[in-house]
């Protein structure tokens, strides 16, 4: 009985709470990073006057952000008003929980007998993922629904309407990762790209492509960022939000980044595999949670770049982009895979 | 109208060239000389012709009044009475000369007009840190702080390195900003100093 | 059985995308435009009536602040318009310093459009990367009249002062160093799809709508007419260099955005021109002192960054001028707006404005 209660809800809770203070200090500076970024893309230099190099900037956002006045509009729903950056704050930190940062392992020998470093194993870690990801799209809806304000319906509508849009071709992209995995869990994704010796983007560049796509849109990064785009609908569904709730919808948005970064470092970039594993498996290269961190820092470095970059779609072509184009193309995808499968691979 | 597009442009089309373009413009960006300036502990120093706050210099002035026409928005008021000095000749003493500096624009046409040498008005004072806290009390500039006003804030407690110091007084402005005035007037002609 | 109604929509006066103080009263289907109606004179200042109480000199500065981002050029326009009226003959050394001013002030004005129109369509870069050759700009020009927006850098019959000691070599630093730069923006939008997505087929107007709502610059020659004041009705030594008139074939916004970019290489073009062909001598006509024109009316009319800046001065006889009428070539521009509006989406609205290049300080007055 204990240990089955120190087995099932002790361990996977005290592993959720670092793997929560780990995500939520890689969220936190993650903005950093992007203003940073963002900044030297610019010729400028970013944040530099809180803390050197402007490394507590976040904290100051933080402060601020709390300490600032709430502010609902007078005419609005408030329960919806608070449940809308709830919601989609929650899911995001809920996924953390399938995520696999790493296999078994000790950490540098700091624990006593090796531990896999991920909370729990579901056997169904895909479907979950795609489920509770689709749980966000409510709470924009809500968001912009609740503040009694066009511009922020209309951006809130869009905006799902957007997510919506984009999950079908990042499923069909996901499901070209099964057929080549073979299994829904999301550890035995990472472990097949171990045993065949290569991670999953190079037979599946094109699935990688549209996933990486539909990641940007799922996180209304640009330049599929229309429904929070400043000159167009002034700040779309957040526009009446301040304070704590503003900085819900804000953190939200980086841990989605975060997330989805994870997720396709998981499914196509060899999740906590060095690279060649074939090779370097249990080698010196292969350091534990090192190379994990590093993809996910690639793919967030990936979005801020293109934020530097592009300008943003108009959303009838944001929608024609993604049921014209990228659908079929997944749905290609799938079938040429499927194929090379079938007499390639065997 | 849409052309027919060579093989090689559509190439280009389906591998994305245009957009790897756009971040290898970004990403050489990344690394380059930063073209900014840590305001306030590194200042640009403006030009030597820069038009900042004002300086007068009231024993040059010979209260011509040109500077008062010349002005767009009439800010500059000036009084003078005639005086006779001990010799018989009659001149002029300034009684007044301010500046309502918070309608200024620093157009420069009253430095323009002053027909002195040096000049009696002058804005090449490279200052332009006027801020106040209030308006109608210190942006309102008598003769006297005509004369003494430096510009800079107050030098703050601990060691920071100084700013680069307003020219004081230059003795006359570059000759490239002379023009044939009417007649040259001299500071210490009839004229004499103003209120001392 | 359903009523379908417009939805009237108010992008107000405080927009991020408006440029300025304009109210843009839509009336939309959904997201299609019906129509676009544009108030103005939230930015009159009275400038027309200003310049009645002032003598001709005087309002030199006036003049500067209502297109306040290309000042270079408004004094330009006025300044000629008064020389017109008074008879007086420029010196030869005097035009081309104007002529170098005017061009480096057009390519800082296109800076700032394509950096705003930039922004507002989403690409935040091209913004930086345009105003640190802008600050290249403004830092000639502050060497040479003492100010870097409101310049105040001309005078009836010529020029205020010569140039400093070395300004010359670094207009040719400047010269020498923008077409790599000007790359750079052309890299990071021309060819991308994105951009061509928002810009192509978006604000169309053909060349015999554009000519009848008296459109001017860029909008105009984006529909492919070969109008510009400088090749029209050449004022300075501009019939004396070679430079070459961008013009668009479609008349959307995307051709008006390369009008604009060639625009800049041509003056840079003519700034080399300048630079080598600048002869020495006076640099203001002798005997301008006192500026009495007999009572007559004149027109004089440069290229503007934005389109035909013109001046009508009527002058009684006095020292002050009767009436002065400006045609500002933003607002006759802003007049088309809807007609470029009509059947986009309310994204395209922004994509617009931004391509007619407004600036509320020359609409207003």
């Amino acid at each position: 009985m204990n240990s089955i209660l120190l087995g099932l809800v002790v361990i996977p809770l005290i592993k959720y709470l670092v793997v929560v203070a780990i995500v939520m200090t890689i969220v936190a500076w993650s903005t950093w990073a992007e203003r940073k970024i963002l900044g030297f893309m610019q010729a400028r230099i970013g944040p530099n006057r809180a803390g050197p190099i402007g490394l507590l900037q976040p904290i100051a956002d933080g402060i601020k952000l709390i300490t600032k006045e709430d502010i609902i509009p007078s005419r609005s729903e408030k329960f919806l008003h608070l449940l809308g950056p709830i919601l989609v704050f929650v899911p995001a930190l809920m996924l953390f929980s399938v995520i696999p940062f790493g296999g078994e392992s000790t950490i540098f020998g700091l624990l006593k007998e090796p531990v896999t470093l991920y909370v729990t194993d579901v056997n169904i870690g895909m479907i979950l993922v795609l489920a509770l990801s689709s749980l966000g799209i409510y709470g924009l809806i809500l968001g912009g629904w609740a503040s009694n304000n066009k511009y922020s319906l209309m951006g809130g509508l869009r905006s799902a309407a957007q997510m919506v849009s984009y999950e079908i071709p990042q499923g069909f992209a996901i499901v070209a990762v099964l057929i080549l995995a073979g299994s829904l869990s999301l550890v035995r994704i990472v472990e097949a790209q171990a045993e065949s010796g290569m991670w999953f983007i190079f037979p599946g560049f094109i699935a990688f492509f549209i996933f990486f796509v539909c990641a940007v849109a799922e996180t209304n990064r640009t330049p599929f960022d229309l429904p929070e785009a400043e000159s167009e609908l002034v700040a779309g569904y957040h526009t009446e939000y301040s304070g704590m709730k503003f900085a819900l919808f804000f953190m939200a948005e980086y841990a989605n980044m975060v997330l989805v970064s994870s997720i396709g470092t998981v499914l196509f970039l060899g999740g906590w595999l060095p690279p060649f594993p074939s090779v370097t498996r249990g080698t010196m290269i292969d350091l534990p949670l090192f190379w994990f961190f590093a993809k996910v820092a690639v793919f967030l470095f990936l979005l801020i770049w293109f934020r530097a970059t592009f300008p943003r779609y108009r959303f009838d072509q944001l929608m024609a982009l993604g049921w014209k184009w990228l659908l079929p193309l997944a749905i290609l995808n799938v079938i040429a895979l499927a194929m090379l499968k079938l007499w390639v691979f065997a | 109208m849409k052309e027919k597009q060579s093989l090689g442009r559509w190439f280009r089309n389906l591998l994305l060239i245009d957009l790897f373009v756009g971040l290898y413009t970004s990403w050489k960006h990344m690394f380059r000389k930063k073209f900014t300036v840590q305001y306030p502990e590194e200042r640009i120093d403006p030009t030597d012709r820069f038009r900042g706050i004002f300086k007068f210099l009231p024993d040059v002035c010979i209260s011509c009044e040109m500077c008062a026409k010349a002005c767009p928005i009439d800010i500059i008021y000036i009084e003078w009475h005639p005086e006779q000095t001990p010799e018989g000749k009659r001149k002029k003493v300034l009684d007044r000369f301010d500046i309502d500096v918070k309608r200024c624009m620093f157009c420069g046409l009253c430095e323009e007009a002053c027909p002195t040498k040096p000049l009696a008005i002058y804005l090449t004072t490279k200052t332009y840190e006027g801020a106040t806290y209030s308006r109608d009390e210190e942006l309102y500039f008598d003769m006297e702080k005509l004369h003494t006003y430096t510009g800079l804030p107050d030098p703050p407690a601990e060691e920071k390195p100084a700013p680069k110091a307003p020219v004081p007084a230059p003795a006359g402005p570059d000759k490239a900003l002379e023009k044939p005035a009417p007649g040259e007037i001299s500071g210490s002609g009839e004229g004499g100093g103003g209120k001392e | 059985m359903f009523d379908i109604q417009e939805l009237e929509l108010n992008m107000g006066p405080q927009h991020p995308a408006t440029h300025g103080v304009l109210r843009l009263v839509l009336k939309i289907d959904g997201e299609r435009i019906i129509s676009v109606d544009p108030h103005i004179g939230y930015l009159h200042r009275g400038t027309e009536k200003l310049f009645e109480n002032q003598s001709y000199q005087a309002n030199i500065p006036h003049t500067d602040r209502m297109d306040y981002v290309a000042a270079a050029t408004n004094n330009q326009a006025y300044v000629g318009a008064v020389e017109k009226l008074l008879g007086i003959e420029v010196p030869e050394r005097a035009m081309f310093i104007r002529i170098i001013l005017a061009e480096l002030q057009r390519i800082a004005s296109h800076i700032v459009w394509l950096g705003t129109h930039a922004l507002d369509l989403g690409a935040l870069t091209p913004f930086f990367y345009g105003f640190r050759e802008r600050e290249m700009i403004l830092d000639l020009f502050e060497e040479y009249c003492g100010a870097r927006l409101t310049l105040n850098c001309m005078r009836i019959g010529g020029l205020p002062c010569d140039v400093p000691e070395g300004w010359l070599d670094r207009v040719r630093e400047f010269v020498e160093l923008f077409p790599e730069k000007l790359q750079d923006y052309h890299n990071l939008l021309t060819e991308n799809r994105i951009w061509k997505l928002r810009t192509v087929d978006v604000g169309v107007i053909s060349p015999e709508e554009a000519i009848d709502w008296g459109l001017t610059g860029p909008p105009l020659r984006g529909s492919g007419v070969q109008w510009d004041v400088r090749r029209a009705l050449p004022y300075e030594v501009y019939d004396r260099l070679d430079f070459e008139i961008p013009i668009g074939n479609n008349g959307d916004t995307y051709d008006r955005y390369l009008v604009r970019m060639e625009e800049m290489r041509q003056s840079n073009r003519i700034l080399e021109q300048c630079l080598k062909l600048i002869p020495e001598g006076d640099i203001i006509a002798k005997g301008v002192k006192i500026i009495k024109p007999k009572p007559a009316e004149v027109y004089f009319s440069v290229e503007a960054p934005k389109g035909e800046l013109g001046f009508s001065i009527v002058s009684d006889g006095s020292d002050k001028p009767y009436r002065v009428k400006v045609r500002p070539p933003c607002f006759v521009n802003l007049q088309a707006i809807e007609t470029l509006c009509k059947g986009h989406l309310i994204a395209d609205v922004v994509a617009v404005i931004g391509t007619l290049d407004i600036v509320l300080g020359e609409i207003d007055r």
